[in-house]
């Protein structure tokens, strides 16, 4: 019963969406102000109806319904509740509702929050939301129904992926779809921007803190992937270049650009078709990095959904909407009117400069995913582009654009003067050479990496503070968002740092022991003292019990398992971390050899939880900027 | 029907979602409007209400056709795109297994007990109640009542065998009073299936290949196919088929071992 009513509501959600769309798009370029009052009523509606059938999705996962065939196919009776609920959002049904849940949430939040917007406007952005929304719900009806159903139904369902049965993947998808669906709203924007031909400072204005909570979402769904990789995967890395993790960071990249491009259009007025073309971008990227992930057309964890129907259903929706997209951009972008006239050097230009070098980090990056495809998919053969090529073309492009960073917020608009700016910073410079040459001698041995590392890091840190303990002094007050960017690039430079020490200085090793066995890494010794058999609901391990020494006196314990989950009889490694402010000791249980002796992963890590603190940073930085852009908004 | 007050309840709660704003926005427009600075709108700083250039008779159509519109349609395509995609004959089968899951069985033994004190001489309701202590394995009742039965109507082979396989399995083989039973059921009727089994069964656990082989041959024929009882004696077939090949080859097999299969103990 509760499984058919969600159906239900999601079928009248399908309605009210394109219900939405119909009326607030028309109503806005015909002027009937019922019809658009009626696009708002029609986003309410959509969001309750969307909410009830994720609650009987998440019901029928909480009581075990194993008619219901997603949660048979997803979950069993060994699964703990915790997990049961998150098993909503586990399948490849499951996680479109949970997008089209957070896609309503954000049109609702654009309704009652855009209430200021000129009511065109606003019925415009809530119509092309409206119009999104039809085509996933459509998507979620018509090729991946959550309520399918099984009669008679199974015993028990064949449990949840145990890679995903993990804290992680709770926040991590929720977060990223967040991000992704945050962009829609600038997308809609864009559109109706285009649409209307009225695209100024004021748009710029509402945009912005839109686009900032989305980015904020993002930057934390891929942290919070790159984290889960680190600990739940059991190799030790915190990015793999992995098509996947590619599929986030593109929409990120393209997101980065865009906050830094629409801070430009609202203050002066310039960039305006750029900032357009890149919230177009971004939207896209978000859907096509979902048509990656979620098409099976990548094999690895995230494919579950190995169904051609439903990659080329999204694969038709991305290219209308990138087709769409890009006609109204050609026809249009020429009503937009351009301003705001700034020299060849100038802070217009260093961001714009910024936001190439983005692009081409990112265009880099989508040749380097989607090249292995399209070869493959004209059967010209199977060829895997690994972290040689990424990082051999992503670094050179990013370095240019993180010494930028340093300089950017010192620039003036419209016009500066290389020769007066430059000594200015000539100290950070110095510092940051200084620092990048010296500072890696104090590890084992010195490494290009590290130094790179610390000299852009420290860069970044000095010239971005220093600029606004400046500004603060010539301005006497600096305004919310001020302090966000400098938070933001801040932790980009914590981030840098983690990458640069951990990618020279990391060490690992693997060794086979036996119990009484002790191997030594670095300046730590670990001693194996077992493993026993640990029971669990859903699973049983192998726990290995080592002692870690550091100078004779014993650390810590760590306890690293194997597991078996029961139902999918599916091995898992979960690795034992030591987390510690200049580095991680890690340890995975690698295979059995007979005898009771285990082969061990050890690893040492140092500095990698800067990485992901950084990347809280970040996102704390993106959020302080939304509010004071958010307050800004209001009191004008 | 539950679901389909839970579907029209989800219908009126949808359309009062599009109509109240819409009908609002009516009434606001029945009032008489507040003059509007000119070039007010294309400064994008109009408000809602400020749309004034459509004559009334335009307001009109422009609520009325999308009201209309929306309560033909709304509750049509719901019901419609339920019927295509959802499962709503699925609460009537639920329905139905959780009232099979939840029939007292021990209550219908019960019953069927009462019923048979007030009426013994019921050999069909004797032959149904042996056959549900043989489910339950009680099978000293399941004798009893059989013998009743096999009083009752001595001339009817289905009863005959069952009361034969009851005795087989109180006292835990087929040789003696059974195998006798079985007998005089295949003489009153060839075709009695509970029969031709047990009788291929004891003829197996005695190492007669051949006449094992005939008894379920001739049971084969009278199974419905694709059905698991129909597989089981097929295979039993070949198992005796193959150590009837074995004895003929004269292989100097020792005699066969303690017969593999105990008699069926769940009824057919």
């Amino acid at each position: 019963m509760i499984p058919e009513l969600g159906h239900v509501a999601l079928i009248i959600a399908l309605q009210l969406a394109l219900a939405q769309g119909i009326f607030g798009l028309v109503g806005a370029s015909r002027d009937k102000a019922a019809w658009m009052a009626m696009a708002r009523g029609a986003a309410g509606g959509q969001l309750l109806f969307v909410a009830l059938g994720f609650l009987a999705l998440v019901w029928s996962f909480l009581v075990n319904d194993f008619s219901v065939m997603n949660v048979a196919d997803h979950s069993s009776r060994f699964l703990p509740v915790e997990y049961r609920i998150t098993a909503a959002w586990g399948s490849h049904e499951g996680s479109f509702l949970l997008w089209t849940l957070l896609m309503s949430s954000w049109t609702v939040a654009v309704v009652i929050l855009g209430r200021k917007l000129p009511t065109d406007l606003h019925a415009r952005v809530i119509g092309i939301m409206g119009l999104l929304s039809f085509c996933f719900l459509a998507y979620l009806l018509f090729t991946s129904n959550p309520f399918m159903r099984l009669h008679p139904p199974p015993a028990n369902g064949s449990d949840l992926n145990p890679l995903l049965q993990d804290p992680g993947m709770i926040i991590h998808p929720p977060l990223l779809y967040m991000g992704y669906v945050g962009f829609s709203v600038a997308f809609a924007f864009a559109v109706a921007a285009l649409l209307s031909g009225k695209l100024d400072e004021a748009w710029a204005r509402w945009v912005r803190p839109w686009t900032l909570m989305a980015w904020v979402f993002l930057t934390l769904g891929v942290m919070v992937g790159s984290w889960w990789a680190y600990y739940e995967l059991g190799w030790g890395g915190w990015w793999f270049w992995d098509p996947t993790e590619n599929a986030s960071l593109m929409p990120w990249l393209a997101g980065t650009a865009l906050v830094h491009s629409l801070a430009v259009t609202e203050q002066r007025g310039a960039l305006r078709v750029w900032t357009v073309f890149l919230a177009l971008a971004v939207f896209a990227l978000s859907l096509l990095g979902t048509f990656l992930v979620r098409s099976g057309v990548l094999s690895s964890v995230h494919a579950f959904a190995l169904d051609p129907l439903r990659g080329l259903f999204i694969l038709i929706f991305l290219g209308i909407l990138i087709g769409a997209s890009l006609i109204l951009f050609a026809r249009r972008a020429g009503a937009v009117k351009t301003a705001g006239d700034f020299d060849t050097i100038s802070r217009e230009t260093a961001v714009l400069t910024g936001n190439v070098l983005l692009l081409a980090a990112l265009a880099a990056v989508l040749l380097g995913t989607l090249y292995p495809l399209i070869l493959d998919a004209f059967g010209l053969g199977k060829i895997s582009v690994g972290p040689p090529y990424f990082n051999a073309v992503f670094v050179p492009m990013m370095v240019p654009a993180l010494l930028l960073l340093g300089i950017a917020p010192w620039m003036r608009w419209g016009r500066e003067s290389l020769p007066e700016l430059l000594p200015r910073l000539r100290w950070q410079a110095a510092a940051a050479v200084l620092i990048g040459l010296a500072l890696p001698f104090a590890f084992a041995e010195w490494k290009w990496q590290a130094a790179l590392g610390l000299a852009l890091a420290t860069w970044m840190i000095l010239a971005t503070i220093s600029g606004l303990v400046i500004r603060r002094r010539t301005t006497g007050g600096l305004p919310l968002a001020a302090y966000g960017m400098g938070c933001a690039h801040v932790g980009l430079a914590i981030g840098i740092i983690g990458m640069g020490l951990v990618s020279a200085y990391q060490s690992e090793k693997t060794v086979a022991m036996q119990p009484g066995d002790s191997a030594s890494l670095g300046q730590y010794e670990f001693v194996f003292r077992g493993a026993e058999e640990v029971p669990a609901a859903n699973y049983s391990a192998m726990r290995g019990t080592i002692e870690l020494k550091r100078q004779g006196q014993a650390v810590a314990t760590l306890l690293p398992e194997k597991r078996i989950y029961r139902s999918s009889q599916m091995t898992m490694t979960e690795a034992a971390i030591r987390y510690g402010f200049v580095g991680d000791v890690y340890v995975a249980m690698g295979e059995p050899l007979p005898g009771g002796v285990w082969s061990m992963l050890l690893y040492l890590k140092p500095f990698v939880g800067w990485l992901w603190g950084g990347a809280l940073l970040m996102a704390l930085g993106g959020l302080l900027a939304a509010l004071g852009l958010r307050n800004k908004g209001a009191s004008e | 029907m539950s679901l389909w007050i839970g579907v029209g309840v989800f219908i009126v709660a949808a359309l009062l979602f599009l109509l109240i704003p819409l009908w609002r926005r009516k009434s606001a427009l029945g009032r008489p409007e507040p003059m509007l600075p000119q070039g007010g709108r294309r400064a994008g700083v109009a408000s809602e209400g400020g749309a004034t250039k459509s004559a009334p008779v335009g307001r009109q159509s422009e609520i009325r056709w999308p009201t209309a519109g929306l309560l033909g349609v709304l509750p049509a395509l719901t019901v419609g795109l339920y019927l295509y995609l959802g499962a709503p004959g699925i609460l009537k089968e639920q329905a139905l297994t959780q009232a099979q899951s939840n029939y007292d069985v021990d209550g219908m033994v019960k019953a069927l007990e009462d019923k048979l004190k007030a009426t013994p001489n019921d050999p069909e309701g004797w032959y149904a109640l042996g056959r549900a202590y043989i489910a339950f394995e009680r099978h000293a009742e399941a004798e009893e009542a059989l013998r009743k039965a096999t009083t009752q109507a001595p001339k009817d082979a289905k009863i005959i065998a069952q009361y034969a396989e009851a005795m087989a399995l109180k006292q835990g083989r087929l040789d003696g009073r059974p195998l006798e039973l079985i007998q005089e059921a295949l003489e009153i009727s060839y075709e009695e299936t509970k029969a031709l089994e047990l009788a291929g069964l004891a003829a197996f656990q005695k190492g007669k290949w051949a006449e094992a082989l005939h008894y379920w041959r001739r049971l084969l024929k009278l199974l419905p196919k694709d059905t698991e009882h129909h597989e089981a004696i097929a295979q039993a077939v070949t198992t005796a088929a193959r150590k009837l090949d074995l004895s003929l080859g004269g292989t100097g097999m020792p005699p066969p071992p303690p017969p593999p299969a105990e008699p069926k103990k769940a009824p057919h």
